[in-house]
C-alpha cells in the first residue's frame, strides 16, 4: 500500500494544475452550456421545433446526439453529452499515456523500475489512479448539471456516464501505450480511437430511426460500438438507466488485462510495434531543415489527410440522402440558418458546409501540430543541432511555417476530393466537386490564422505552445461550431476563428471573413518571425 | 554588446574566442558571472570546471544559442548572437547531451548536419572521410535515433563535426559515454583536425584527455574564471611533494631545508612538499643530508583540479595561502566572496 501510495501521490503532484483545469473545465462547460440552452430554448415549443429539424436533418444528430424528447433536461443532455464524453475520453488517453508510454520513454520509468516497486505497479497506480480522477470527474459534472437542470437523479446518471467513457477510454490510452514506442504515437493512436469512438456513434445516430412523432431516434447499430454511444444510452432525465455502463467498465477491464498480459512480456522501453531500420544514408530531400520538418511531420499529416478524407465522404454521401429526405420548408429553413453555419442554399449545400467546418477543425489541428512539433524539438535539443548550423532562428520557423500550410492544403483537399467525387458517386450533379473545394477553400483562413497565433505563442511564451494550442482548438471548435446548437451568444461565438469563416453557398457569399483572418494570419505570423528571432533557444 | 557594462579593454583580435567579463542570469541565478576566456588560433583549449559551473551556458553564448546578460563575447571577432548564421559555417559543434530524433537513423542525422553546414557540398569528399570516420568509431550508422545506445549518439555528433572541415570546434564533454577505445579514436581526430589549422574549445571532466590534448586550459568555478594557462604554467603554481627514508636524520637537520611545507613523518619516510619553482632551491640543501631513496613527486592534476573544484579542499589549502602568488589568492578570493 504504501509504495502504491507513493506512486499516487506521485501522480496527482505531477498533474494537479493540468487535472483542475480539464475537469473544471468539463464541469464548467456542463454548466454553462445548461443554462445556454435553457434561456435559448426555454419554450417546449421551440425545443421540438429543433428537435423535429434535427431528425430531419442528420448532421445535427452526427454531430450532437439522438433525441430523447422535448423535455428541458433531455434536450442538454441531447445537445451535450457526446461533446463532454469526448473530452473526457482525451483527458484519459493523455492521462494514461503520460504516465506509462512517456515515462518508459524519457527513461525515468526505469528509476522507478529499479526500485523495490514491481514492474507493473507504475501501471496498477495509473490504473487506480486514474479511475479516482474519473470519479471526480463525474463528481463534477454531475454537481455541475444539477446546479443547472435542479434534477439531482438525471444528473448523476450523466456524471456516472461521462465518468464511465472516461474509464473505458482510460483503458483504450492504456493499451495503445504499449503497442506504441513513443507517447507522441501512443496519444496518436489513443486519440485516434477517442475521435473514431465519435465518428461511430455520430454515423449510428444519423442512420438512426426516428419515431412517429418525430422528438426521439433509436440509434442504429453503429453507436453500440462507440464508449460515447453507451452513455447517450443511459437516457438520462428520461429513462435512467446505468445498464449499458457496464460495457464500459467490460472494455476497461478487458483492456486492462490484456495490458498486465503483454507487460509481463516486454522490456521495459520496448513496444509491441517495433522500430525497423533506416536508412544509412540520406535521402536528397534531406538537406535542410525544410526536409527535416516534412520528414518529421508527414506521418502526422497524413493521418489528419486521412480524417479530413473521412468527413468529406460523409459530407459526400449522405448529401443526397438528405436533400431526398427533408422538402423545400421555409420555416425549416430559417431555423437551420441560426443553427448551422449557412443559412441559404440548398440543404445539401448546407449540410457539405456544415461538415467542412469539421474538416476545417482537422485543418487547424493538423496546423497547430506543426507547430507543437518546432517546441519539441526545441525541448529535445535536436533544435539546437540544426541551430547550431548556419540555420537561421527565422528560417527555421519559415520552413515549419511553409510545412503547416501545405499541411492545411492538404487536408482540405483531401476532404474536398472525397466529398466531391462521392456525391458525384451516389449520382449528385458535377456541381458538387465545385461546392465541395468552396467549401474547404473557405475553411483555408480559420486554420491559417491556428497556425500563425500558436507560432507567436511559440515564439513569446514557449512552455505555454503546448498547452495552449490544444485549448484554442477545443475553445474555438466548441463555441464556433457548437455554440449555434446549443444557444450561446452571439459574442461568446465570435471568439472563435471559425464561426467568421465564409459560408460559400448560393452566389452572394460574404468572404470577409475569411479576408480579415487571413490578415490576422499574417500579422501574427510576422510577429511570430519577429518574436523567435529575439529569443534565445530554451532547453528541457 | 552593451557598452557600459563592457569598461574592459578592446578585444584581443588574434584570440578566436574572447570573452570579458560575461554573464549569464537565468531569473535570479547567476549562471555566468564575470567570466573571462580567451582562446588563440590554433589551439586546442581545455575547459574545466565542476557540474554546474557554466561550461555548457559559455558554450550556448558562443554559439549564439543563448544571449549574453552583460559582458561581452566575440568568437573570430564576430558577436555570437547578431552573426550567428556568418559564424556557424565556421564552426563545428557537438553538445553535451545529444539526443536524436526518433525516426531518423543515424547516418541521416550525420548527412542531414553535414549538408546544413555545407560540408558535404564537394560529395566525394565528403563522403570518404565520413566513410573512414565511420570506420574509425565503429558506428551502424543504419539504427533509428532511439535505439542508439548514449555512447553511439555522442558519436553520430562526433562523426558530424569531423565528417565536414571547420576552423572551429566546440565540444561540449564530448567523450561523455565513449569506451576508452572510443576516446582513443577521439583523441586522433582531434589531433588530426588541430594539425590542420583548427582551433578546439573542449569542455571536459576527464583530465587525461585534457593532458593529452589540451595546450592550455581555462578552469572556471561558479561563472567566473579562477585559473588559466598552460598545463606547466598551472602545475607551476601548486606544491611538489618530496620524500626520503628519514634514517638518522633529526628535526634540526630538516629545520635546514628551505620552504618546506606540511612536514610529517610516516612509515620511515619524510615527507614535505615545496612550490614547484623553489624545487631547484631545496635540492642543494638535500644533498648535504646526503637523503636516501629520494623522490620528487611533480603535482599531479587530479590535485591541481580538486584544489578547485571542491569546498572543503579549497579551505584546507586556505591556511596556507601566504605561500601562494598574489594572482592563485585573488582568484580564489573572488571565488569565496561569492
Ligand atoms: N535554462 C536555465 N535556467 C535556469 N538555470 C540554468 C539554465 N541553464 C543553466 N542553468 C544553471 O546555470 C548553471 C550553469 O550550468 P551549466 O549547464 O552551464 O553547467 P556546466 O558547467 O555545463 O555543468 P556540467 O559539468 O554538469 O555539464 C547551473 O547552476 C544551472 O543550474
Ligand atoms: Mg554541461
Amino acid at each position: 500500500m504504501s509504495r502504491l501510495g507513493v506512486l499516487l501521490r506521485h501522480r496527482v503532484r505531477r498533474d494537479r494544475l493540468q487535472l483542475i483545469i480539464w475537469i473544471l473545465g468539463i464541469g464548467l462547460l456542463a454548466l454553462f452550456s445548461t443554462s445556454s440552452i435553457q434561456d435559448t430554448f426555454g419554450d417546449s415549443a421551440s425545443r421540438a421545433t429543433v428537435l423535429r429539424l434535427a431528425v430531419a436533418n442528420p448532421s445535427i444528430l452526427l454531430l450532437r446526439g439522438t433525441p430523447d424528447g422535448a423535455g428541458l433536461n433531455a434536450f442538454v443532455f441531447f445537445e451535450i453529452f457526446t461533446f463532454l464524453a469526448l473530452l473526457a475520453g482525451l483527458m484519459n488517453t493523455f492521462l494514461a499515456v503520460r504516465h506509462t508510454r512517456a515515462e518508459e520513454e524519457f527513461g525515468r520509468a526505469e528509476l522507478v523500475g529499479s526500485t523495490p516497486a514491481a514492474r507493473t505497479s507504475p501501471t496498477v497506480a495509473t490504473v487506480v489512479y486514474g479511475v479516482l480522477v474519473n470519479l471526480v470527474l463525474g463528481l463534477v459534472v454531475a454537481l455541475g448539471f444539477t446546479v443547472g437542470t435542479k434534477d439531482a437523479a438525471g444528473s448523476f446518471v450523466v456524471g456516472l456516464a461521462t465518468a464511465g467513457a472516461g474509464i473505458a477510454f482510460l483503458g483504450v490510452g492504456l493499451l495503445s501505450a504499449q503497442f506504441m514506442r513513443t507517447s507522441r504515437g501512443a496519444n496518436g493512436l489513443a486519440a485516434a480511437v477517442v475521435t473514431a469512438a465519435y465518428v461511430f456513434r455520430g454515423i449510428g445516430d444519423a442512420l438512426g430511426t426516428p419515431w412517429s412523432d418525430r422528438l426521439h431516434v433509436t440509434p442504429a447499430w453503429w453507436s453500440w460500438l462507440s464508449p460515447i454511444g453507451w452513455g447517450q444510452r443511459t437516457q438520462a432525465y428520461g429513462a435512467n438507466t446505468l445498464l449499458p455502463l457496464l460495457l464500459d467498465g467490460a472494455l476497461a477491464a478487458a483492456s486492462i488485462a490484456i495490458v498486465f498480459v503483454l507487460q509481463a512480456h516486454r522490456d521495459s522501453g520496448a513496444s509491441l510495434l517495433p522500430g525497423r531500420a533506416g536508412r544509412a544514408t540520406a535521402r536528397r530531400t534531406l538537406s535542410g531543415s525544410l526536409g527535416l520538418a516534412w520528414r518529421l511531420q508527414w506521418p502526422t499529416i497524413v493521418g489528419w489527410c486521412v480524417g479530413g478524407a473521412l468527413f468529406g465522404l460523409l459530407a459526400g454521401v449522405l448529401s443526397k440522402a438528405i436533400s431526398e429526405a427533408v422538402g423545400v420548408d421555409a420555416a425549416l429553413q430559417r431555423t437551420v440558418a441560426n443553427l448551422l453555419p449557412g443559412g441559404h442554399g440548398t440543404l445539401a449545400q448546407i449540410f457539405i458546409s456544415a461538415i467542412f467546418v469539421m474538416v476545417g477543425v482537422i485543418a487547424a489541428a493538423c496546423a497547430i501540430q506543426v507547430v507543437m512539433r518546432m517546441r519539441q524539438e526545441e525541448v529535445t535539443g535536436t533544435a539546437e543541432l540544426i541551430l547550431a548550423t548556419p540555420v537561421s532562428r527565422l528560417r527555421w520557423l519559415l520552413d515549419y511555417f511553409a510545412v503547416g500550410v501545405v499541411a492545411i492544403v492538404l487536408v482540405l483537399a483531401s476532404g474536398a476530393v472525397a466529398s466531391g467525387f462521392s456525391s458525384v458517386a451516389t449520382g449528385e450533379s458535377a456541381a458538387r466537386i465545385g461546392d465541395s473545394f468552396e467549401a474547404a477553400a473557405a475553411q483555408l483562413p480559420a486554420a491559417l490564422v491556428y497556425l500563425a497565433v500558436l507560432a507567436l505563442v511559440f515564439g513569446i511564451l514557449p512552455a505555454w505552445t503546448i498547452g495552449l494550442g490544444w485549448a484554442f482548438l477545443g475553445i474555438g471548435t466548441f463555441f464556433g461550431v457548437f455554440g449555434g446548437l446549443i444557444g450561446l451568444p452571439e459574442w461568446v461565438r465570435n471568439i472563435s476563428p471559425f464561426t467568421h469563416s465564409p459560408v460559400p453557398i448560393g452566389t452572394s457569399t460574404d468572404w470577409s471573413g475569411g479576408v480579415w483572418m487571413l490578415g490576422i494570419a499574417i500579422v501574427a505570423g510576422i510577429l511570430a518571425s519577429v518574436a523567435v528571432r529575439r529569443r534565445e533557444l530554451g532547453t528541457a | 554588446m552593451n557598452s557600459l557594462i563592457d569598461a574592459k579593454p578592446a578585444h584581443d583580435a588574434s584570440a578566436v574566442i574572447d570573452t570579458r567579463g560575461l554573464e549569464k542570469r537565468f531569473g535570479r541565478v547567476r549562471a555566468l558571472d564575470g567570466l573571462d576566456l580567451s582562446v588563440s588560433a590554433g589551439e586546442v583549449h581545455g575547459f574545466l570546471g565542476p557540474n554546474g559551473a557554466g561550461k555548457s551556458t559559455t558554450i550556448r553564448v558562443l554559439l549564439g544559442l543563448a544571449r549574453a546578460s552583460g559582458g561581452s563575447a566575440t568568437v573570430f571577432g564576430r558577436n555570437p548572437w547578431d552573426d550567428a548564421v556568418e559564424l556557424h559555417k565556421r564552426i563545428a559543434y557537438v553538445p553535451g547531451d545529444v539526443n536524436l530524433w526518433p525516426n531518423l537513423s543515424g547516418g541521416e542525422a550525420i548527412d542531414l548536419i553535414s549538408r546544413l553546414r555545407g560540408g558535404a557540398d564537394d560529395k566525394s569528399a565528403y563522403a570518404k572521410r565520413k566513410a573512414r570516420l565511420i570506420e574509425v568509431f565503429q558506428f551502424d550508422p543504419s539504427k533509428r535515433g532511439r535505439a542508439y545506445s548514449k555512447g553511439n549518439r555522442q558519436k553520430v555528433a562526433l562523426i558530424a563535426a569531423f565528417a565536414s572541415p571547420a576552423e572551429l570546434f566546440i565540444l561540449d564533454e564530448p567523450t561523455s559515454g565513449l569506451d576508452p577505445l572510443m576516446e582513443a579514436v577521439f583523441n586522433r581526430e582531434i589531433r588530426r583536425a588541430s594539425a590542420d589549422g583548427a582551433t578546439v574549445l573542449l569542455s571536459s571532466h576527464i583530465l587525461s584527455e585534457v593532458e593529452q590534448l589540451c595546450d592550455r586550459v581555462s578552469i572556471i568555478r561558479a561563472g567566473r574564471t579562477v585559473d588559466s594557462g598552460t598545463l606547466a604554467e598551472l602545475r607551476h603554481l601548486t606544491r611538489t611533494e618530496i620524500s626520503f627514508a628519514q634514517d638518522t636524520l633529526t628535526d634540526a637537520d630538516l629545520a635546514r631545508i628551505p620552504g618546506s611545507h606540511d612536514l610529517s613523518l610516516a612509515g620511515g619516510r619524510i615527507r614535505f612538499t615545496v612550490d614547484s619553482h623553489q624545487v631547484a632551491a631545496v635540492l642543494p640543501a638535500l644533498a648535504e643530508l646526503d637523503v636516501q631513496g629520494l623522490t620528487v613527486a611533480p603535482p599531479s592534476l587530479e590535485d591541481l583540479f580538486l584544489r578547485h573544484y571542491g569546498d572543503k579542499l579549497d579551505d584546507a589549502v586556505a591556511g596556507e595561502a601566504e605561500a601562494r602568488t598574489p594572482r592563485r589568492r585573488a582568484a580564489r578570493a573572488a571565488a569565496q566572496q561569492r
